[in-house]
C-alpha cells in the first residue's frame, strides 16, 4: 500500500497513527518546512525522536550481532546510534528539496509567465517557476527526487524547442476545443519528465485543471488496494486508496479553479449529497475516506467532461507509460492476471489518450515514457516507432515481428492515433544558455565558452541534458 | 692464445705483432695464394653463409706436387721433405679470429681515410648498430663487450665521414655492423583519406580492439551504433574515448563513427583513444607531437598479469596460517 501523501512530506513521520497524522501533516508540513526545507536539523532534533521512543519503548537499538571488543570484556556493546523510525528512510529518499542557499541567485532569470512557453523567441531561455506554481507542482508531485533541483537557488527550467512544440500543440488544440494527445518518447535523461513538468506549469499558469499521475507503476504493480466495481462487464477494478490520494492532490493543486466551477448534475451514488450547482471543490471534499473515493472520482470525471458546461481546459498527464501498457500484477478472483486497462482509473487515462473522451473546452493528455524504470512493453515500443515513422512520412513503417508472441492488441489500439513527440538532446545554443545559468549559479566553475560547451555537449552524447548535468555538475574533479 | 689488451692501442699492437710472428712462420707464399678450399683460413670464402664459416680440415699435403712447384731446382734434385699448412689470417689462433680481422680492417680503413672531412655525429644519418649479442651471434665468437665498444668507436668515427665523400669501402665495412631492422628508418605510412573524407584508425588496449572512422563534422560520436552517453555509462570513459580530439581542441571539428569489441569498458574507451588519434593524424599529421604529449600515440602494452603457482592471484600471497 502506498502511504497517502506523507512520503514526500518533509516533516518527520511519527510512528503511531501514521496515516491519520500524515494527512494533516502533509500539506501544513510544506509551509513549516518552507523556511529551511533542506536543513538537516529536524533529523538531528532529539526531542522528536525521544518522544517517539517514549511512546514505543521496544527496540531502541538496532537489532543484530553485537560487536565485542577484547577477549575478557564481556557484554560491552558498541552504540551505533538510533535506528531510523519506520518510513523515515523512505521519506528521506523521496524528499524534494527545491532550494539551495549556497547557490547564487541568478538575477537575469525571468519568472515564467502564462505565455512564455509557447513563444518561439523564448527558445533557449531559462525561466524560473513562480512560487505559487512551485507549490502546485510540489503537490502534484511533478518534481522528482532524482532531478537536481536541490543544487540551485530557485527552480528554473530551460525553454527548449520541444517545450515550445508541445505547448503550442496544447494551445492549438484548446483553441479548437479539441484534445492534444501526446506521448513523449526519447532516450534516457533527455528530459521527458521535465517536459511534463513544463506542460503542467503552463497549465497552472493559464488556469487549466491539472491531473497528474506522477508514477504509473504505483497503479499496476499491485502495491495499492483494489476491488472489483460491481455491475461491470467485463469486470473492472477500482483503486480507492490511490484515487483518494490523487483526489486530495487535485483538490490542493487546483483549489482556485475548482472553487469557481460548478456541478451540472446531481450524483446520487455519492456518500454525501452534493446539490446541483455546487462548486467542484465541494464534490471532491466528499471523498473523506478511501471507501467511496472511486465514486467521487467518477463523479468528478463526469463533471469535468460534461458537454456544454463551462469548464476550463484540462491537462491529464502520466509519467511512466510502459507500466500501464502491459498486464498488471493484480489478480482476479479466478487468480488470473488483470490487464492494466481493466483497472478503471487506468482505463480513464487510456480512453482520454485514445481520444474517446471529449473535454468540453479542450485540453491535453500527455504521457511520458520512462527509460530508467520501465517494464518491457513491445506493443508500446512498436506503436511509438510506427507513429514516429508515420509523422516523418517515412515509407518504411516498422512492422510487428511475426514470430513474437508478446504483442498486445489493446495496447496497440490505444496508441493508434496519438502523436509522438520525440525528445532529443538540446542544441548547442540551448546547451550554452543552460550552462551559463549553471555558471551564474556558481555551480560550474569553468568559463562558458565555445570549447567548454562543445565538450559537455559531446560528452553528453549530443546534448542529453541529464548527461550534461552529470558531466558538468555531478562529476567530481580533483 | 688470447689477446689481452687493456686499451685500443694495446689491442691493435698486440694483433700486429701476432701478424708478424705468423708471417715469419710461412713456408712459402705460394701456398697461401692458392685459391683452393683450404679452409684453414679464418676468412669465410663466401661471406656470411654459416656453412662456409665452418672450419674444415686441410687436405693432405702432396710433397711431390710441392717439389714440382719450387722453381730453379733441377728435376730429381731437391725434394720437399717438410711442409705444414699455414692459416690465412694471422689471427687464426686467437680466440676471436674473425672479430680481430674485422677490427684490423676497420683500423686500416680509418688510417686510410682519416683526413676526409667529417660531420658531427648528431647530423649523420641515424643508424642503429648491431648489439653485442647480435654481433656475437653473427660472427660466432665470444666477443668481449669492451672490445666491441672499441670497435664501435671506430665505426662511429667512420660513419662521421661526410656522406658525399664516403668511400665505397667504408660503406661496405660499416654495413656489416648495421642492425638489420632500422627503427629510425621505419616511416609510418599515414592512413589515407578516402573519397568520402574518412580516415580510419585502429587502436588496442587490454583485450579491446577499436576501429574509428573520422570525418569532418560537428562533434557527433557513434560507437557501435550508440551515442557516447549511451555506450559508456561512466563519464570518465567518455572523456577518454574522445581524449585525442579533446586534447587537440578538435572536438567540434570531426564526427566519429567507431566499432569496438572485446574487453571491458575501460579497455574499449582507451582503445578508442588510440584509434581516434591515429585517424586524426591522418587528417592532420602535424598534430602528432601534441597527441604524443596527450598520451594518445603509444599503445599501452600492459595486459593482465598471469597467475603464478603458489600465489592466490598474480602476486597475492596465500593467507598465513600458523600450522
Amino acid at each position: 500500500m502506498s502511504a497517502p501523501n506523507s512520503l514526500r512530506c518533509l516533516a518527520r513521520p511519527s510512528t503511531s497513527n501514521a496515516v491519520s497524522a500524515s494527512l494533516s501533516l502533509s500539506f501544513s508540513g510544506l509551509r513549516i518546512g518552507a523556511a529551511a526545507p533542506f536543513s538537516t536539523t529536524s533529523a538531528r532534533d532529539s526531542s522528536i525522536a525521544k518522544k517517539s521512543v517514549n511512546r514505543e519503548p521496544a527496540a531502541p537499538y538496532r537489532a543484530g550481532k553485537k560487536l565485542k571488543i577484547g577477549k575478557f570484556k564481556k557484554n560491552k556493546v558498541v552504540e551505533r546510534g538510533k535506528a531510523p523510525l519506520p518510513g523515515e528512510r523512505k521519506a528521506y529518499r523521496k524528499k524534494i528539496v527545491l532550494t539551495n542557499d549556497n547557490a547564487l541567485p541568478v538575477k537575469w532569470v525571468q519568472e515564467m509567465g502564462p505565455n512564455h512557453l509557447q513563444d518561439v523567441n523564448n527558445v533557449g531561455k531559462v525561466v524560473s517557476l513562480p512560487d505559487a506554481v512551485q507549490d502546485q507542482l510540489r503537490i502534484s508531485e511533478a518534481f522528482q527526487p532524482s532531478q537536481s533541483w536541490k543544487m540551485f537557488r530557485k527552480p528554473s527550467t530551460l525553454i527548449r524547442e520541444e517545450t515550445v512544440q508541445m505547448v503550442s500543440k496544447m494551445e492549438k488544440a484548446v483553441g479548437n476545443k479539441k484534445t492534444a494527445r501526446l506521448v513523449l518518447a526519447g532516450d534516457k535523461l533527455t528530459g521527458k519528465s521535465l517536459l511534463l513538468l513544463q506542460a503542467q506549469a503552463h497549465a497552472y499558469l493559464n488556469g487549466w485543471i491539472v491531473i497528474h499521475v506522477p508514477d504509473a507503476q504505483e497503479l499496476t504493480t499491485a502495491c495499492t488496494e483494489y476491488a472489483p466495481i460491481p455491475d461491470t462487464n467485463p469486470v473492472q477494478y477500482m483503486q480507492q486508496n490511490y484515487v483518494l490520494k490523487l483526489l486530495q492532490s487535485i483538490k490542493k493543486a487546483n483549489e482556485k479553479v475548482l472553487s469557481k466551477i460548478f456541478t451540472v448534475s446531481s450524483h446520487p451514488e455519492l456518500p454525501q449529497n452534493i446539490p446541483v450547482n455546487s462548486p467542484l471543490l465541494a464534490l471532491i471534499n466528499a471523498a473523506k475516506e478511501a471507501e467511496g473515493a472511486w465514486s467521487v472520482f467518477h463523479a468528478l470525471w463526469q463533471e469535468l467532461t460534461a458537454q456544454n458546461a463551462n469548464r476550463p481546459p484540462i491537462l491529464f498527464t502520466l509519467d511512466g507509460l510502459a507500466h500501464i501498457m502491459r498486464i498488471s500484477d493484480y489478480r482476479s478472483p479466478a487468480f488470473e492476471l488483470i490487464h492494466s486497462h481493466d483497472l478503471s482509473f487506468v482505463r480513464t487515462f487510456v480512453e482520454a489518450l485514445q481520444g474517446k473522451t471529449n473535454f468540453p473546452n479542450g485540453g491535453a493528455v500527455i504521457a511520458a515514457t520512462s527509460r530508467s524504470n520501465a517494464p518491457r512493453a513491445p506493443s508500446m515500443e512498436l506503436a511509438i516507432s510506427q507513429r514516429i515513422a508515420e509523422q516523418e512520412k517515412n515509407p518504411e513503417v516498422p512492422k510487428s515481428d511475426p514470430y513474437f508472441k508478446g504483442y498486445d492488441e489493446r495496447v496497440e489500439s490505444s496508441l493508434k492515433t496519438v502523436e509522438v513527440l520525440k525528445v532529443k538532446g538540446v542544441s548547442r545554443p540551448e546547451a550554452r544558455s543552460v550552462m551559463e545559468y549553471w555558471a551564474a549559479s556558481g555551480l560550474l566553475r569553468a568559463t562558458v565558452d565555445e570549447h567548454q560547451v562543445t565538450e559537455k555537449w559531446v560528452l553528453s552524447g549530443g546534448g542529453v541534458l541529464g548527461e550534461m548535468e552529470r558531466a558538468a555538475l555531478l562529476t567530481m574533479r580533483i | 692464445m688470447t689477446l689481452q689488451a687493456s686499451s685500443r692501442h694495446g689491442l691493435s699492437s698486440a694483433l700486429r705483432s701476432l701478424e708478424h710472428r705468423l708471417q715469419s712462420l710461412r713456408v712459402n707464399g705460394s701456398i697461401t695464394t692458392v685459391k683452393s678450399r683450404r679452409c684453414l683460413s679464418t676468412e669465410p670464402t663466401s661471406s656470411s653463409t654459416p656453412e662456409s664459416a665452418l672450419v674444415r680440415a686441410a687436405p693432405e699435403i702432396d710433397l711431390d706436387a710441392l717439389s714440382r712447384r719450387i722453381p730453379k731446382v733441377p728435376p730429381g734434385g731437391l725434394k720437399v721433405q717438410y711442409a705444414r699448412p699455414v692459416p690465412l689470417s694471422p689471427s687464426y689462433f686467437a680466440r676471436t679470429a674473425r672479430f680481430n680481422d674485422k677490427y684490423l680492417a676497420l683500423e686500416k680503413l680509418l688510417k686510410t681515410y682519416e683526413n676526409l672531412p667529417i660531420i658531427p655525429y648528431s647530423e649523420t644519418e641515424r643508424t642503429v648498430w648491431k648489439s653485442l649479442n647480435d654481433f656475437r651471434r653473427n660472427v660466432g665468437e665470444p666477443v668481449k663487450a669492451s672490445e666491441y665498444v672499441k670497435c664501435l668507436e671506430i665505426i662511429k668515427r667512420l660513419h662521421q665521414i661526410h656522406p658525399k665523400l664516403k668511400p665505397q669501402a667504408v660503406k661496405d665495412a660499416l654495413s656489416d655492423f648495421v642492425r638489420s631492422v632500422q627503427a629510425f628508418q621505419s616511416n609510418l605510412t599515414a592512413a589515407p583519406i578516402d573519397k568520402f573524407g574518412r580516415a580510419i584508425g585502429n587502436g588496442r588496449r587490454k583485450a579491446s580492439t577499436a576501429r574509428a572512422f573520422l570525418v569532418e563534422g560537428n562533434g557527433e560520436v557513434l560507437i557501435n551504433g550508440k551515442t557516447l552517453a549511451e555506450y559508456f555509462g561512466r563519464v570518465h570513459d567518455r572523456e577518454s574515448a574522445v581524449w585525442a580530439l579533446h586534447a587537440t581542441g578538435r572536438l567540434d571539428k570531426y564526427n566519429v563513427w567507431a566499432t569496438v569489441e572485446g574487453g571491458g569498458t575501460t579497455g574499449q574507451a582507451e582503445a578508442l583513444t588510440l584509434a581516434i588519434s591515429k585517424a586524426l593524424m591522418a587528417h592532420e599529421p602535424a598534430l602528432k607531437p601534441a597527441l604524443r604529449r596527450a598520451g594518445c600515440v603509444t599503445r599501452d602494452p600492459r595486459r593482465v598479469e598471469r597467475k603464478k603457482h603458489g600465489r592466490v592471484k598474480a602476486r597475492k600471497g596465500p593467507t598465513w596460517v600458523k600450522r
